[in-house]
């Protein structure tokens, strides 16, 4: 187990009570291996985001342990799990991922402030993780002027910036068009090379099918496939 | 990146917004700093006219009340029965120096100006003037006017013209220096002309009293009022009398003021309410990439304070140059005749108290959304779209 980078146990995720009672996660065992690259897969509204919230501390499980370097952030509070995500964690969403007022470049400085990195050497920083993603060029561009892939490419360097060990995805590619996927997963697949974790939640079989670990999240459960070692 | 970069950059995407919601603060404290330094500018136009009355004790007819005080010290039109007899009286008393007035109103070129009428000689070492332009009043019975400098250039009369006062020609002896008060907009008659021009016999509205030992003003004052049946108020009590009328006048307006600047308070309220919700999901990634609650609130905050340190700087100015541009315009009443021919009191300390306030207004107006915004939760402005 010492080469999970997360460990999950019996997480349960319910919302509201009484008639109204949703049960998202129904006790889920998971562990992801660290330099990873996993797939969540799974029918619309069966628990895949609602997984991924968790597993990156922006949301609170209702029972159950979430470990992250062997630390539970199911017992952090809110301040502590905005640190946790601001080091640990790297996002990239669907949707309007970036700032709308800010250009490429403020983009990926914001999260470098975030994290208390100094005004001098955000500009640095910033242009090498854009340089990461090919998108240096692109600095001084707002979002709206951006491709939509080139937009999630400034997501993900955006993501790197505090060089968090595990990048968590939802559905990155599914607002783009297919040489727009392909380019964002070279991006991806060439990180992961590098050593990051990267967990991906997918509507996309191809996706799924291309990379190492694939977990299929149904009725809040996961259904362990067998390539990941985990005993029900 | 810095925080307040990041605010500035969100204040100015919504261009149109920014700038109405801004010009509702601004004219707000404008309508406050405006109301502000005309009352300064009351206040001690105020003590001036005291200071020049040149005295320490004022006789006026009995019953007479705070407006009549008033208008002592703006050169208004006086109910005027006190008689010879009584002025004789309150001169007899040893030990000090009596001067009656006669206050009237006239126009000259449609433009209401005040009319004294004075013992020449006597009112001269009284207040200590000095003739600019042509000679004084030859004695003290002798008719023609001696005019006040400022009145003297506003309407370009110099000795030897003529002016109208109720349908007689009286020619213009001389003008007075430069006095600063409400002398400037005065024209002076001695008091025998003045009271035939106005039918007055021997009336005159009030008696200025100067005692000569300081210290034994209350002897005096009842000295007065056992040989007259008058009313007697030392300067001290008249100014503070006037002042707290005045006081009274600048904070209703002040209240007025305030009235706008809580609904600016509001339009603020409204702005940051509506950026709560126009970028929910932007708070969602902000929370994502590691932002705390409290830095959502303080940026919020910040956004909000900052439109009232520019809305205040911007009412400061504005409010700044009504005072002194506009103003003196709106004179011929009594309030702000005062204001023309003086300076407004412009205060930097004032000024900059109201631009601390405008900022505390504005982030007070601001916790309620950035509150609300430091309360989503992550997962909800995530989703929102």
């Amino acid at each position: 187990m010492n080469d999970s980078v997360i460990s999950v146990k019996g997480l349960v995720k319910e919302y509201g009570q009484g008639a109204t009672l949703v049960k998202a996660l129904r006790g889920v065992d998971l562990d992801i291996a660290r330099g990873s690259f996993t797939c969540i897969v799974g029918p619309s509204g069966h628990g895949k985001s609602t997984l991924m919230h968790l597993l990156g501390g922006l949301d609170h499980a209702t029972s159950g342990s979430v470990l992250i370097d062997g630390q539970d952030i199911c017992q952090l509070s809110n301040k502590d799990l905005a640190r946790l995500r601001a080091k640990k964690i790297g996002f990239v969403f669907q949707f309007f991922n970036l700032l709308q007022s800010l250009t490429a470049i403020e983009n990926v400085q914001t999260a470098l402030m975030l994290a208390g990195v100094s005004e001098k050497q955000q500009q640095a920083r910033a242009r090498e993780l854009l340089s990461i993603v090919g998108l240096v060029e692109k600095a001084a561009a707002k979002p709206g002027q951006l491709s939509g892939g080139q937009q999630q490419r400034v997501a993900i360097a955006r993501a790197l910036a505090n060089d968090p060990p595990v990048l968590l995805m939802d559905e990155p590619t599914g607002n783009l068009d297919s040489e727009a996927e392909a380019e964002v997963m070279n991006v991806l697949k060439r990180l992961n090379r590098q050593g990051k974790t990267i967990i991906l939640v997918t509507h996309s079989h191809e996706i799924a099918s291309s990379v190492g670990n694939l977990i299929t999240v149904r009725d809040g459960q996961v259904e362990i496939p067998e390539r990941i070692k985990k005993a029900s | 990146m810095t925080p307040s970069k990041f605010v500035f950059k969100n204040l100015i995407r919504r261009r149109g917004r920014f700038v109405f919601t801004l010009l509702g603060i601004m004219i707000g404290m404008a309508s406050f700093v405006t109301f502000m330094a005309l009352g300064g500018s009351l206040k001690s136009q105020i003590e001036r006219e005291s200071a020049a009355l040149g005295a320490n004790l004022v006789v006026t007819p009995k019953g007479s009340c705070a407006y009549e005080q008033v208008s002592i010290l703006t050169g208004e039109q006086l109910p005027t029965n006190i008689t010879k007899d009584e002025v004789a009286a309150i001169r007899s008393i040893d030990g000090i120096t009596a001067i009656p007035y006669l206050a009237e109103r006239s126009a000259i070129n449609n433009r209401p100006v005040s009319v004294m009428g004075i013992l020449p000689e006597e009112t001269r070492s009284f207040k200590n003037w000095q003739l600019a332009q042509g000679d004084y009043f030859p004695n003290d019975t002798a008719d023609g006017a001696v005019l006040g400098w400022v009145l003297a250039e506003q309407f370009g009369l110099l000795p030897g013209a003529e002016v109208r006062i109720r349908g007689n020609q009286i020619k213009v002896l001389g003008v007075l220096e430069e006095t600063g008060g409400k002398d400037d907009l005065t024209v002076f008659l001695s008091l025998p002309q003045a009271q035939r021009i106005y039918e007055q016999k021997e009336l005159v509205s009030y008696v200025a009293v100067r005692v000569d030992r300081l210290e034994e003003v209350e002897l005096y004052a009842n000295k007065i009022k056992d040989k007259v049946s008058l009313g007697v108020v030392s300067d001290k009590q008249m100014r503070s009398s006037v002042l707290s009328i005045v006081g009274t006048v600048n904070i209703t307006l002040q209240l007025i003021a305030a009235v706008a600047i809580l609904a600016a308070a509001f339009g603020i309220v409204n702005t940051m309410m509506t950026a709560t919700y126009e970028r929910k999901r932007e708070i969602g990634i902000l929370q994502a990439m590691g932002a705390t609650r409290s830095l959502i609130f303080r940026l919020f905050l910040f956004e909000s304070g900052v439109y009232g340190l520019l809305g205040g700087i911007g009412g400061v100015l504005l409010g700044g140059l009504v005072a002194v541009f506009a103003m003196p315009l709106i004179s011929q009443n009594a309030a702000t005749s005062f204001v023309k021919g003086s300076q407004s009191s412009l205060d930097p300390v004032m000024f900059a108290g109201a631009i601390l306030f405008s900022t505390l207004v504005a982030i007070v107006a601001g916790l309620y959304p950035a509150i609300k915004a430091s309360k989503l939760s992550p997962v909800e402005a995530i989703s929102y779209e």
